[in-house]
């Protein structure tokens, strides 16, 4: 296989989106879903190849570290099939408006470019690139809903945004300046004699509130409620399940590879751990469902960040295991969420009209608190193990935080359940949408294969880990020593 | 009281920590790492007698795939936040043409500004310049006639497709290079001679295609903001 494919996975949805607006007819409404579809057939023919020995693509033939490189290891191509696959079950099927739903696919495309972009980038300034583009997609599609409401929100995002997007940009100088080279492989190779001091530190913080404002990180989160509340459901599903995940790879390739150090994984696992406190007790306090759902969202992101805080390929395994479980739950609640939004009064009684939607919604919930055998368990499972075998302090304290919380969180989530199948409803609950269902539905499938099929996937997901944590392949794979046996 | 200020308290701290962090930096001496040996090769390798052109097209080109798409993202978001639907004209009633002078300027500008806008762009491998700054003088070459006769807009559809079409073409040229086993974006066509116009490979035509495409998005959006400021 011509590694030039890796560059497709960006490159397909960003042509597609381009050349949507003037596909004539219906065949204009195929573009989207067809790419995907290519993107989704990408990655699963990569996932066999990169399990042994990653791939490495120079774009342009230019050699690394002069050129930019693209690097796909198991956990990339993951990625790449699930942002194929997550778009096109929340992919915006129909619009009132011709004209709108055209930029809407336009947008989602380019969304999609820009996280497959985000899987397999090894350069920082391209992560940065395509981090932007991420961003600038997802204002559009989150003020894409046109309700007031959904542009103020998307107001206080956009500043948020931009704001920390400067930030990391700064970072990036900051680097740049100390090493003289912005890619990943080669600050790899730089960064214990350049970067392992205050200033590569601060970079490194800087970078991390930039990122970190996609991917939901405390301090810098404040604008996904009002967002994930007013944008349209497959908007909310797609931020919160999808792109925040990117944004969530993006850091932890930082952390793995140039700053691997202690202070830096204390600075995510101190925000993590408020970004689960300040989660759940704000979504304990929540009484529209979606925005408990955003709360409960930045919680569980704040528990990927502890897991990811953890050294070695234990924690990347945790960290993988709670952010894939919550790619698979969030992006279907919030698409359930779209009819039952609102306060708890109003879906009282649904379970009657829609008993389908509200058994969905149950399992979801019950897989987000951990009850076993769904794939919820396993993620905290491998979590607080993997916090357990950490010396006492911070470490032991993250461990009864999330233990803690997890009884906020089932007051919070069996309120939901009280009130889907409650009796003494005063108005009649919204049914479902048929585009609801099944897209939840597919997401419940998946889930319950990951829990039938739970043992056999515990080495694959150690597997992946072990290969993302080792930085001295990343970096002979992608810069070769000259010599053969002479350290670069 | 407190929440007046506290942009202001914010920028200050902001300020001293950036004033801080940078003041730990060696200045004046930049780290020439990638810099120097792009310096040093970009010449024989990319064959753009503008160094900057070979940078931005030819060793990091998918970053300026990168923006080109954040640009086309932008009018998107833009287009569906003021919403009216592609290729739809709208014209506002109440403004008034623009007076005599504004539309004789126009029409010895806008020749002059195509011209110089084109030229611009095509000389982007050979001298200061190139596609983002070509394109937006394009751009001004078409709005400003909007200015002069706002009752006479030029079509979004026509827009619509120099923008899809433009885009399109960057990615196709780098995708061309994988019919010759090369890998995605690499320049095609030999380096030629350095400094003449036919040279540096396939990166004048990536230029026009930026070029185009910067023009026509800017275009739209300008006209898009005119178009519901009539409302």
């Amino acid at each position: 296989m011509n590694h030039s494919v890796l560059a497709l996975v960006p490159a397909l949805p960003l042509l597609a989106s381009f050349l949507l607006p003037l596909v004539p007819g219906a065949a204009r409404r195929l573009v989207g879903p067809l790419t995907l579809l290519a993107v989704a057939f990408i990655g699963l023919n990569l996932w066999p190849l990169v399990q042994t020995e990653p791939m490495v693509l120079a774009v342009g033939d230019f050699a690394p570290p002069l050129g930019i490189t693209f690097y796909a290891d198991s956990v990339s191509a993951l990625f790449v099939i699930a942002v194929a696959l997550v778009t096109l079950v929340l992919w915006p099927w129909s619009g009132s408006d011709a004209g709108n739903l055209d930029r809407k696919q336009s947008l989602t495309l380019i969304l999609a470019g820009a996280c497959g972009g985000l899987a397999v980038s090894g350069d920082l300034f391209n992560v940065y690139v395509f981090y932007e583009l991420a961003a600038v997609a997802s204002f559009g599609l989150a003020a894409g809903a046109r309700t007031a409401a959904a542009q103020i929100a998307t107001f206080r995002y956009v500043v948020i945004g931009s704001l920390c997007s400067l930030l990391a940009l700064l970072g990036i100088t900051l680097i740049y300046v100390q090493t003289g080279t912005v890619n990943l492989a080669h600050l790899a190779q730089l960064a214990p004699l350049k970067l392992h001091n205050p200033l590569g530190l601060a970079a490194f913080f800087m970078i991390l509130l930039g990122l970190g404002v996609k991917a939901e990180l405390f301090l810098v989160n404040t604008w996904a409620p009002d967002v994930y509340a007013t944008a349209e459901a497959r908007v909310s599903g797609l931020l919160a399940g999808l792109v925040s995940k990117l944004a969530l790879l993006a850091v932890v390739r930082l952390l793995v590879l140039i700053f691997p150090l202690p202070e830096a994984r204390d600075a995510l696992l101190l925000l993590g751990m408020l970004g689960i406190l300040s989660g759940e007790f704000a979504a304990f306090r929540a009484r529209d469902v979606k925005r408990m759902l955003a709360w409960s969202s930045i919680a569980q992101l704040g528990a990927a960040f502890v897991a990811f805080a953890i050294p070695g390929p234990a924690g990347l395994a945790a960290g993988l295991a709670v952010a894939l479980h919550h790619l698979l739950v969030k992006p279907a609640l919030f698409l359930l969420a779209d009819r039952w939004g609102g306060s708890l009064a109003q879906i009282t009684g649904a379970a009657r009209n829609s008993p389908v939607s509200a058994g969905l919604f149950v399992l979801f919930i019950l897989s987000m608190l951990g009850v076993p055998p769904l794939p919820g368990f396993w993620a905290k499972y491998l979590l607080l193990s993997g916090l357990a075998a950490q010396p006492e302090g911070l470490w032991w304290l993250a461990g009864a935080i999330i233990l803690l919380t997890t009884v906020v969180e089932a007051v919070y989530l069996f309120r939901v359940i009280g009130a889907l199948y409650g009796r003494d409803h005063t108005v009649t609950p919204k049914t479902q949408s048929a585009t609801a269902v099944i897209g939840s539905g597919v997401f419940a499938a998946v889930l319950l294969a990951v829990a039938f099929s739970a043992p056999l996937l515990a080495l694959p997901l150690n597997r992946m880990a072990v290969q993302m944590a080792d930085s001295a392949a990343y970096i002979a794979r992608v810069l070769p020593p000259v010599l053969p046996g002479v350290a670069p | 009281m407190l929440t007046r200020y506290s942009a202001l308290i914010f920028a200050a701290g902001l300020a001293f920590m950036l004033f801080v962090l940078f003041s730990g930096l060696p200045l004046g001496a930049p780290g020439m790492v990638v810099g120097q040996a792009v310096l040093d090769r970009a010449p024989a390798e990319v064959g753009a007698a503008n160094i900057v052109t070979a940078v931005v097209l030819g060793y990091r080109g998918i970053d300026t795939m990168g923006e080109l798409a954040i640009l086309f993202a932008a009018a998107t978001a833009i287009g569906l936040v003021l919403g009216r639907s592609r290729g739809s004209r709208h014209c506002p009633p109440a403004i008034q043409p623009g007076g005599f002078i504004l539309r004789a300027g126009n029409d010895m500008l806008f020749p002059l500004l195509l011209v110089v806008g084109l030229y611009i762009i095509l000389h982007g491998h050979l001298t200061p310049g190139g596609g983002f700054q070509g394109g937006v003088v394009l751009a001004a070459a078409f709005v400003l006639p909007v200015l002069a006769r706002p009752t006479d807009m030029p079509s979004h559809a026509a827009m619509a497709w120099i923008e899809g079409l433009a885009g399109a073409a960057f990615i196709l040229t780098g995708m061309a290079a994988l019919a010759y086993d090369r890998a995605f974006l690499a320049p095609l066509l030999g380096t030629g001679e350095m400094g003449a116009l036919v040279s540096a490979g396939t990166l004048p035509i990536l230029y026009l295609a930026v070029g185009l495409k910067v023009g026509a998005e800017l275009a739209s959006l300008l006209l898009s903001l005119t178009e519901e400021g009539g409302d």
